[in-house]
């Protein structure tokens, strides 16, 4: 149940989450990818513009080493030989080797192609007339492009050295050769240094390595150039343009060339990938760490927001499960300041309206127990109607004749089938004249008219009701006769002051009347006779014009110290051979039955006669 | 190229010994030069490298003794000066650095000077090609030279080769040369004596521990006897050596720490190339050209001078 809570499923929580996560996580992520992606771009461009400039400017200072080796020369051969030796032809190789520390040796030759000087920092010098030289590739590439740059060979296999020729302005002026050793271009290379850890190689043409910070690769010789032809070659297919490859030591590397010119060699600027990439790694890193503390936030936030949407909805949903379900005195609690807040107020609202109409609807079932269905409607309006009060009201009293032999001799479901038959033919009638019923007692039936609401000519109301009472049982009576029952039906009527309201205990209230008219009424329908409708004198005095009443004179009533005048209401619903005598012997007084009986006699069943 | 910083600093834990082998004297100008060179390397003596010395002057033997027991574990590098690599050839389970004039493939201890492929590596000072050059430069100071004196310490690998090749160079240049060998420190007085006595118009020596450490009394003995004098160091020039011509010997010793550097780290000794020097310097003392009563203020040697001592 706790981890329940902790984490709420349903899917409103979870599309809420995964809404408000998906719009913020997005973007975010949206956004590194595209920093990264463009910082990797820059960083690659401004990668390449950088190391191109340090090998064009690495170039351009190997190229001035270079430069400055045939400048130097050019002094040498300035002016032409002639027969004897002089001194400055002797001196100048010699105040060369001083000069130009990286020339190991020096042959300047004649317009012949003679040796005229050597000049050595090793071996012993030669001045005068040597070998003939005028074959030697070197002086035929001099004397045909004024300069010539020999190939880069690995003196004792291991230390770079390189032929440049220079020939004279005038073919007179002979051609100077300097043996020239590389490694001292090494001081060019290693001063050059590309951010923190990059650094510039040189290459010649066929990729022997000619320059590296490391020296002790160049000293390798051949045995470098394995790893270096692979770079070279790389970045041969490029045309020099900024490639990721491996160095030497298998180091990943960037690295870009750039051709020197004269003599063809590649100047190769080079930077480990670890720092050309620093700053975009490190720019990488940042974005991840910052996504990583977005998500983290958004999830939270998320979390928090859907639970606030959810957690009411979800608030509102028990709520009206409880108020569904009849608890109308649930109270949903929520605080949000939203329109979910009203959302619960609305719903508390319904709940206290369902509450006060399940209570008036209870009510309107109570009275539609004795009401009419549209009298119970209008007495719900009023309470005070169904007060206690002292009221003008009509009892009609009705009962079967000859029930009792019925019941004793019949079978219980056909009792009570009939019984069934008669309240639904007694109730159809009252609702319809909308009389209060108040009571069905096995046979018999207790209706009131006037209360709980007050109508016009009660009296007249009550005797159309008696009338029509009288028809629809006797209607039956005839259908149970067809069955061999014997049974016929009584009906007493009197008006007059009487107390009504409910009583009772509880939620088993009941309307009714209390005061004599009750009584007399009762005691009238007591002494009817089959289909007989007797009513008392207020009754009788009240319909007079309105229907035919058949006085019966006067006559002593249970429970009257003076004997009253009962009338008999003409009506057309007196069966011929109904009568039955032990039914009225029993329960008719024996004065009324000796009336009953002359009148029948005398009368015939039309015709009630005045007992008087 | 450029370590980590952790990968530094641990090496930099590490204690590093180095067993220093010289058949010099102290105090030793090489073992200087080294030590300076691991200094600038970043090595701090006694906190993450050891120096053990093993001088033996003169007698090559010794050392032979001490570098028999030697054996891996014992030291991480092993450095020997000069002669003393003859002494080391044996040893084959320890990284080996050494400085030599003369040829170590001759040596045998490398098998090329671009691929050592041994435990071997270094630096060689070609002092054989330039012997023959110290006589010509000799001659160019002094082209009235027309007898040698040849003062060598034969206790010195090479030596042979040395002059042999300073005898063909003074043939070629007009020279009589004339061989004053010795065999260590004990017997220079007598050679020198020799030399006195030889009727030499100039005087040559082989650059090699003995007469570097004698250096000042070999220049003082050849202006007392009117000799120009041609030596292989400009240390000797500094004692009072007319001229010397050859490598810087303490550069070189510099040098070679970088080596020992990158051996302690864990290179291998048969993968460095072994080096040669490229630039070589001429010193001309004008004080002792002014004792011998030269003017080398015409000679062209003065242009050609890297270091002049006035």
């Amino acid at each position: 149940m706790r981890s329940k809570r902790l984490l709420p499923r349903g899917s409103l929580f979870i599309k809420y989450f995964v809404t408000l996560f998906i719009v913020v996580v997005v973007p975010l992520i949206f956004g590194a990818v595209g920093e990264a992606w463009f910082g990797y771009r820059d960083q690659w461009r401004r990668l390449d513009e950088v190391l191109q400039a340090e090998a064009r400017s690495a170039a351009g200072k190997i190229q001035a080493f270079t430069d400055g080796i045939r400048d130097q020369l050019g002094w040498v051969v300035q002016f032409p030989w002639t027969q004897d030796e002089d001194d400055r032809h002797r001196i100048d190789p010699l105040r060369l080797l001083q000069q130009v520390p990286a020339i190991a040796s020096i042959t300047v030759v004649d317009q012949t192609g003679t040796e005229r000087v050597f000049a050595s920092r090793l071996r012993l010098n030669r001045i005068g007339r040597g070998v003939d030289m005028s074959t030697d590739p070197a002086i035929l590439g001099a004397r045909a492009n004024k300069v010539w740059y020999g190939a880069v060979r690995y003196q004792r296999d291991s230390e770079p050295y390189m032929k440049i020729a220079v020939a004279g302005n005038v073919a007179a002026a002979g051609v100077a050769v300097a043996d020239v050793n590389l490694k001292l271009i090494r001081d060019v290379v290693a001063a050059i240094k590309i951010g923190k850890t990059g650094y510039i190689i040189v290459v010649d043409d066929s990729g022997r390595l000619i320059a590296h910070p490391d020296m002790s690769l160049v000293l390798r010789g051949v045995a470098s150039s394995d790893d270096i032809s692979r770079l070279n070659n790389s970045l041969n297919a490029t045309n020099g343009a900024a490639v990721v490859t491996t160095a030497d030591g298998g180091e990943a590397v960037v690295a870009v060339s750039v051709s020197v010119g004269d003599p063809a060699w590649n100047v190769i600027a080079v930077q480990p990938i670890s720092e050309a990439f620093e700053l975009i790694r490190a720019a990488l890193w940042r974005s991840l760490i910052l996504v990583a503390i977005g998500t983290l936030i958004t999830l939270a936030l998320a979390y928090w927001l859907a639970n606030r949407m959810s957690g009411p909805i979800r608030q509102l949903e028990d709520g009206a499960k409880r108020i569904g379900a009849g608890q109308f005195d649930y109270r949903i609690a929520i605080s949000s300041g939203d329109e979910l807040e009203q959302l619960a107020r609305r719903f508390n609202g319904m709940a206290e309206e369902l509450a006060t109409s399940q209570q008036k609807s209870e009510r309107i079932h109570r009275l539609k127990r004795f009401l009419a269905p549209q009298v119970a409607e209008l007495v719900e309006h009023s309470d005070e109607l169904l007060d206690g009060q002292k009221r003008e009201v009509v009892a009609i009293f009705g009962d079967l004749r000859g029930f009792t032999s019925f019941s004793a001799r019949a079978e219980p479901d056909e009792i009570m089938a009939a019984l069934r038959e008669y309240y639904e033919a007694v109730g159809a009638a009252i609702t319809r004249h909308e009389a209060t019923l108040i009571q069905f007692a096995g046979d018999g039936v207790m209706v009131l008219v006037n209360a709980p609401i007050e109508c016009e000519n009660p009296a007249h109301r009550a005797v159309l009701l008696a009338i029509d009472l009288q028809a629809a049982v006797q209607k039956l009576a005839s259908t149970w006769s067809a069955k061999g029952y014997a049974m016929g039906f009584g009906v007493g009527i009197a008006m007059g002051p009487a107390t009504v309201g409910t009583v009772g205990y509880k939620d088993r209230l009941d309307y009714t009347a209390i005061g004599n008219v009750v009584n007399l009424a009762s005691r009238l329908c007591a002494s009817s006779d089959d289909a007989q409708i007797l009513a008392d004198s207020v009754v009788a005095e009240r319909v007079k014009d309105s229907f035919v009443l058949v006085p019966l004179g006067q006559q002593i009533i249970k429970g009257y110290n003076y004997a009253l005048k009962v009338f008999a209401v003409s009506h057309s619903e007196i069966p011929a051979e109904s009568f039955d005598s032990e039914v009225r012997s029993v329960e008719v007084q024996p004065n009324l039955v000796d009336l009953y009986t002359i009148a029948q006699r005398i009368e015939g069943p039309r015709l009630v006669l005045p007992v008087e | 190229m450029a370590r980590p910083l952790v990968a530094r600093a641990q090496e930099a834990a590490k204690l590093h010994r180095i067993l220093w082998i010289s058949t010099q004297s102290q105090p030793d100008p090489f073992f200087d030069g080294f030590r300076e060179g691991l200094r600038a390397q970043g090595y701090v003596e006694g906190k993450n490298v050891v120096f053990e010395l093993h001088y033996a002057p003169g007698d090559p033997l010794a050392l032979r003794k001490i570098v028999s027991e030697l054996k891996r574990g014992d030291v991480d590098l092993a450095v020997s000066s000069g002669p003393a690599t003859r002494a080391m050839t044996a040893v084959t389970e320890v990284p080996v650095l050494f400085a030599l004039s003369g040829d170590p493939i001759a040596l045998g201890v490398v098998k090329s000077l671009a691929q050592p492929g041994t435990n071997f590596t270094g630096a060689t000072f070609l002092s054989l090609e330039l012997a023959g050059k110290r006589v010509e430069l000799l001659k160019d100071v002094y082209p009235e030279l027309r007898r040698l004196a040849v003062l060598s310490n034969t206790d010195h690998p090479g030596e042979q080769s040395e002059w042999q090749a300073t005898q063909q160079a003074s043939r070629e240049l007009g020279i009589e040369p004339v061989y004053v060998p010795f065999f260590g420190a004990n017997e220079l007085d007598d050679a020198l004596t020799t030399a006195a006595g030889s009727h030499a118009d100039g005087i040559i020596v082989f650059p090699e521990p003995v007469t570097l450490v004698n250096r000042t009394r070999i220049a003082e003995f050849a202006v007392a006897h009117r000799m120009p004098s041609m030596f292989g160091w400009s240390e000797y020039c500094e004692a009072g050596g007319l001229l010397s011509y050859g490598a810087n010997q303490r550069a070189t010793y510099f040098w070679l720490a970088s080596y020992a550097d990158r051996i302690l780290r864990g290179e291998s000794p048969a993968a460095l190339p072994v080096v040669q020097p490229e630039k070589f310097e001429l010193a001309v003392n004008l004080k002792t050209a002014k004792l011998l009563g030269m003017d080398l203020k015409i000679s062209s040697i003065l242009f050609r001078a890297t270091k002049v001592i006035q």
